[in-house]
């Protein structure tokens, strides 16, 4: 497989050999990855990519997936403008 | 090999069909073999010929001598699991559900098509009729060879 | 800031059902909805339903969301509906941020029912970034909702019930399916479905998959191979098919993001499609005002969906002091309901998704 063409994470344009690359370095937890690669953290808030990083996780260390922490979502889900947010502001007020 | 392909064996076929001599009249042959959570058969016919009872996941049973042919099980079916089937001197008449466009016209000759998508023979349109109730399934009833009987099952233009 | 009682994030078969259940109950709510149709899935299913009259067996999908959408429609006054509006956050004091073309809303909610449903399952091999790699409910979606004929030429991977019924549904469109591959060795969806889609035509080829696609700018050509009993690629078995589209079904993903936000307890349960909140009996969260029900909660059919709206709908507005005056009665009904949906051979997997939850309900 060439895994620079296996793509994990549409939003941030993430490969499998980007992902593997850093469990060879000794990287185990998703959340580690994701601070380094901003996978999941893209329009889609990881709806695609937890689920493959999951189990690329998973298989690498040999844990079973259901103990593979996946990350928090935050606000907010979406691009939103400031503008929009601080007219709602002015509105309340 | 129902698992494998989604085509059924002949002996597995033959469990839904009753004796030659019942075809006689047009009679429905429910090709229900996985219990799933369904019943508008058994809720849609008229003569409650077909059982599937409380729980709903049960397979469906026809009575044989209270089914008449009637056809509405036929569009009535979420699977298009079920056609209707009666034995004329060399013939066998079927009466299928059908969704496809271009739509069949009454007199043409069409292919007769088994469970593998296969071409077997011919098959001559009918009857093509599509009413309201029937929710834009059509029911075509359509004449082919006698002993394609267990083997036919749709109609290819 | 708007106040509510009741809001429903996702306006799906569950959202529209607990909706009109509360409504009848006299609560009065608001239903966000990020499409600009209401409906959720059923709005592109154009083929027949299965299940019982009360799911509404042997409508069509579409017919099924025109009668939910009617059913709330009928409850004006106390439904509140917010289409091609997004939920951008939800916070722990039940406060929801929303976004309507650049329109920034806070709502404040006393109870909320979260029916996002769940998301397509991507798939990793090589070039899956391809243009004419779809998802089977994206070619879905362009066909049925927008009459947007999306390819010539497909090959479906996946043969669970989405991958079968989009197969039918493309070949209905007059466009060319190839074939449905399926990695496990067994066909996943409906036999009734398979049996549809090979009588025209269509095969079913177990215990392959796809390795790569191929092409420049957009997808020309796939890589199929055979894998035998340990997932392993057959030596040899490697297949070149002209196409230009793959769709890709395998499996639905519970749509949680808003409820991690409010660290909603969850558990990964396979069984259920995924990391899915723990909830108990009457459909509350680790949170007491956050219910959910549908897809977001287990990934089943969408008459499950409906039947788990209801319920949620009738246990949320009680909680919220608006006993619907059928309640008892309409409580039973329900979980018979669903426990008929779930008790043929299809449904031992959300039988027994739900027990692992169960276990780890009466721990905490």
């Amino acid at each position: 497989m060439i895994k620079e063409d296996v793509i994990i994470c549409r939003c941030e344009d993430i490969t499998l050999k980007d992902i593997t690359d850093l469990l060879d370095e000794g990287y185990q937890t998703f959340e580690e990855i994701k601070r380094i690669l901003r996978i999941g953290m893209g329009a889609c808030q990881g709806s695609t990519c937890i689920s493959l990083l999951q189990r690329e996780i998973s298989n690498y260390h040999n844990i079973p997936i259901e103990k593979v922490e996946t990350p928090k979502v935050r606000p907010l889900m979406t691009g939103v403008k400031l503008k929009s947010i601080s007219e709602a502001y002015k509105n309340e007020s | 090999m129902l698992n494998k392909t989604g085509v059924p064996s002949l002996s597995l076929i033959k469990t839904k069909f009753p004796e030659q001599n019942k075809l006689f009249k047009a009679k429905a042959i429910t090709e229900c073999y996985e219990e799933i959570p369904c019943n508008p058969c058994s809720t849609s016919c008229p003569f409650e010929a077909i059982t599937i009872g409380e729980d709903i996941n049960k397979l469906p049973v026809v009575d044989f001598d209270k089914c008449t042919g009637c056809g509405i099980c036929v569009y009535s079916c979420p699977g298009l699991a079920i056609f209707t089937v009666a034995l004329k001197k060399e013939k066998a008449i079927f009466k299928i559900p059908y969704e496809l466009l271009p739509y069949p016209k009454v007199d043409e000759t069409w292919k007769a098509v088994n469970r593998d998508g296969l071409v077997i023979g011919e098959a001559i349109i009918k009857k093509v009729i599509l009413k309201p109730k029937q929710d834009r399934t059509l029911l075509v009833e359509v004449e082919v060879d006698k002993n394609l009987l267990y083997d036919f099952i749709t109609i290819k233009e | 800031m708007i106040f509510k009682d009741l809001v429903i994030i996702g306006g799906g078969p569950a959202g529209l059902s607990a909706a009109k259940i509360a409504a009848e109950a006299g609560v009065s709510c608001l239903i966000i909805e990020r499409d600009p149709f209401l409906g959720g899935q059923l709005i592109k299913q154009t083929h027949m339903f299965f299940g019982s009259e009360k799911q509404y067996a042997k409508t069509r999908g579409l017919d099924i969301a025109k009668i939910l959408i009617d059913d709330c429609l009928k409850h004006q006054d106390l439904i509140e509906i917010m289409t091609s509006t997004t939920v951008v956050g939800l916070y722990k004091d039940k406060v929801i941020t929303t976004l309507h073309d650049d329109t920034y809303n806070k709502i404040k909610a006393k109870s909320i029912i979260v029916s996002t449903g769940a998301s397509e399952r991507f798939f990793a091999f090589e070039n899956n970034d391809l243009p004419g790699v779809y998802g089977a409910g994206a070619v879905q979606t362009l066909m049925n909702v927008y009459g947007v004929k999306p390819a010539d030429k497909v090959i479906m991977v996946g043969s669970g019930n989405i991958g079968l019924i989009v197969s039918y549904q493309l070949h209905q469109a007059g466009v060319k399916v190839l074939k449905v591959i399926e990695a496990a060795s067994n066909i996943g969806g409906y036999k009734v479905h398979a049996s549809k889609i090979r009588r025209i035509g269509i095969p079913i080829e177990t215990r392959k998959t796809i390795k790569r696609a191929i092409g420049k700018d957009k997808v020309e050509q796939v890589e199929i191979v055979s894998l035998d009993d340990d997932w392993n690629i057959v030596d040899n078995s490697s297949e070149i098919i002209d196409v230009d589209a793959v769709c890709i079904s395998v499996g639905l993903i519970p749509q949680r993001n808003l409820l991690s936000m409010i660290d909603i307890k969850t558990k990964f349960i396979k069984e259920l499609g995924g990391i899915v909140p723990i909830i108990n009996e009457d459909h509350q969260t680790s949170d007491k005002d956050v219910y959910v029900c549908g897809d977001v909660s287990g990934v089943e059919e969408a008459s499950s969906a409906i039947v788990e709206g209801y319920y949620t709908g009738l246990i949320a507005a009680r909680n919220l002091g608006k006993e619907h005056q059928d309640f008892k009665t309409l409580n039973i009904d329900y979980k018979n309901q669903l426990l008929n949906l779930r008790s043929g051979p299809f449904g031992k997997k959300t039988l027994k998704g739900l027990e692992i939850m169960k276990e780890d309900a009466n721990v905490k």
